[in-house]
């Protein structure tokens, strides 16, 4: 009997594979920029090379074309088999899928020429500002209209997390994005002075709020539950979950903004709402991990769900670090040091990476048809992700307390302790090791790679052979 | 006046056009909240709502192929 596949995976398959692509050249690229700054002969006196122009890349690489990719495999894997429906458009999807591997080519070209609007998350220039609100619109019509056509009466709570991520990034891009071009390549923002900072962040934090939070919450409750074979532990709760997120994340942006020129309510505003969603965040966390409870055993051979798990638990530990950072008595000391980057990192390689590298071996072994090709691999990479992440983490914990305490010391007769160089000086080993900690992070990724390349060799042989293809 | 009431106090007259949608929106939006927390947890919702955490579990009988027409 000759079958053909009842839902729209191909495409599907082809944004799995580039996701894990791109982890592996965007934190390569992390990887060298973390060792130009211990490393500073590591610039090579090449303007396209040095680490100014090769960080826009990094953060670009990692949040759109990794990010985006595993955000819109998991999103068009889940909403077919949640709905129980093909995707609305297959062209409309694979359209998508070209557009936004265009962006990305035009991104690795145009960042290290220095083309840059010189808005931290959203440096691409304008012509490539409008691609990407084009890709994002296509990417949403096709998940709303599959939804629009669903034969199951209830919208499962994974896909309200993905939809709330789609309406929001849709405007947060267009408005933060708005600018006057006066050449190809060139354009001024429309917006000045501290209105300008405060758009910037109004972008900057909800970028992480909507989409390398809620978008990866969708993925967390639909593959969690399904590689733990069990229900989510409690699904009301993840609809306080959702809404709380979406009603409060879009507050916080002003608490990058403490001791500015910001009105001061402002900051305090953020602050508060900030330490308010540790609420809801705990909630979700508790609830993902909950959903193993009765069944914790399934950790110890379940290479795959310990990713997912793991992930929750540094979720719930950025949402708590998050919100203590921005209230003003610690914001005092963190901010501008490194602990920032330390708290994004965690959140990055701990939250992000991790819960989506669970979503795509379950993925991978779904759509092929096929077990993973090396079981020790996944926990090789489990364990690599795992000390790379806190290895990175706790060297930046470190260098940007002292940093932050090195700069504020002041003597008896009122003058600075220390010079800015000699923190620059300190900070040397813990840059060493954050490189490190980053290679390790990377060798996992690398791993994966290899592991799903050969997986999916693996699948197509015994395919060939004349089994029968299920995927 | 107390420091509590001055704390709180509100010059309303000052307030923009920018300053009342803010304070609309934050209005609409926190009742909003408080219909979700009531609907979410009222006792009468729970099978409805709790039920509906099966769906990801359900769909392999929807998922891999179906034959060729």
């Amino acid at each position: 009997m000759e079958t053909t596949e009842k839902y729209h995976f191909d495409v599907v398959r082809w944004f799995t594979i580039m996701a894990v692509v791109y982890l592996v050249v965007g934190t390569l690229v992390g990887v060298l920029i973390a060792s130009q700054l211990a490393w500073p002969v590591l610039n090579f006196d090449i303007a396209e090379l040095t680490f100014g122009r090769l960080r826009p890349l990094h953060t670009n690489a990692v949040i759109f074309a990794f990010g985006g990719c595993a955000l819109m495999a998991t999103a068009f894997y889940t909403v077919q088999r949640t709905c129980g429906v093909p995707l609305w458009s297959n062209k409309l999807a694979w359209f998508t899928f070209f557009l936004w591997n265009f962006i990305i080519v035009a991104a690795v070209i145009t960042l290290p020429l220095g083309l840059t609007q010189g808005k931290e998350y959203a440096e691409l220039e304008w012509p490539l500002d409008i691609l990407i609100a084009v890709a994002w619109l296509a990417y949403s019509f096709n998940f709303v209209m599959t939804i629009a056509k669903r034969k199951t009466s209830h919208i499962y709570v994974s896909n309200w997390f993905f939809l709330g991520m789609m309406v929001m990034i849709t405007y947060l891009h267009v408005v933060n994005s708005l600018a006057i071009p006066v050449s190809w390549f060139n354009s001024y923002s429309i917006f000045s002075g501290v209105q300008d900072a405060m758009i910037q962040w109004w972008w900057g934090h909800n970028a992480v709020g909507y989409y390398l939070t809620a978008g990866f919450l969708g993925i967390m409750y639909y593959f969690v539950p399904k590689q733990a074979n069990r229900p989510v532990f409690s699904y009301r709760l993840s609809v306080i979950h959702f809404w709380a997120l979406m009603f409060g994340y879009v507050w916080l942006g002003a608490h990058h903004l403490q001791y500015t020129a910001l009105p001061d309510w402002t900051g305090s505003l953020g602050a508060a709402v900030s330490l308010a969603m540790i609420i809801p965040s705990w909630g979700g966390a508790v609830n993902g991990m909950m959903t193993l409870s009765g069944a914790w055993d399934k950790l110890r051979t379940d290479y795959v769900l310990r990713f997912l798990i793991m992930s929750l638990a540094f979720y719930a530990m950025s949402t708590f670090e998050g919100p203590v950072m921005s209230s003003k008595t610690v914001n005092a000391l963190s901010h501008y040091t490194d602990w920032t980057i330390g708290h994004v990192h965690s959140g990055a390689l701990g939250w992000v990476v991790m819960v989506a590298a669970g979503a795509i071996y379950h993925m991978v072994m779904k759509l092929w048809n096929t077990e993973m090709y090396s079981a020790k691999l996944v926990n090789l990479h489990f364990w690599l992700a795992t000390i790379g992440a806190v290895i990175y983490i706790v060297a930046m914990w470190v260098s940007g307390i002292m940093q932050g305490l090195m700069w504020r010391d002041y003597d008896a007769f009122g003058t600075l302790s220390y010079t800015f160089a000699e923190s620059v000086a300190a900070m040397h080993p813990y840059y060493v090791m954050r490189a490190v900690g980053g290679a390790i992070y990377w060798l996992g990724g690398a791993v994966m790679l290899y592991n799903i390349i050969m997986t999916i060799r693996m699948a197509s042989a015994t395919r060939a052979v004349g089994a029968p293809a299920k995927a | 006046m107390s420091s509590l009431a001055e704390h709180f106090h509100t010059d309303w007259a000052a307030l923009t056009v920018n300053d009342w949608i803010g304070l609309i929106v934050t209005v609409v939006v926190s009742i909003l909240m408080v219909v979700a927390y009531v609907y979410v947890f009222h006792p009468a919702n729970r099978e409805y709502l709790e039920t509906r955490k099966y769906i990801p579990l359900d769909d392999e009988d929807r998922f891999e192929t179906e034959e060729k027409k």
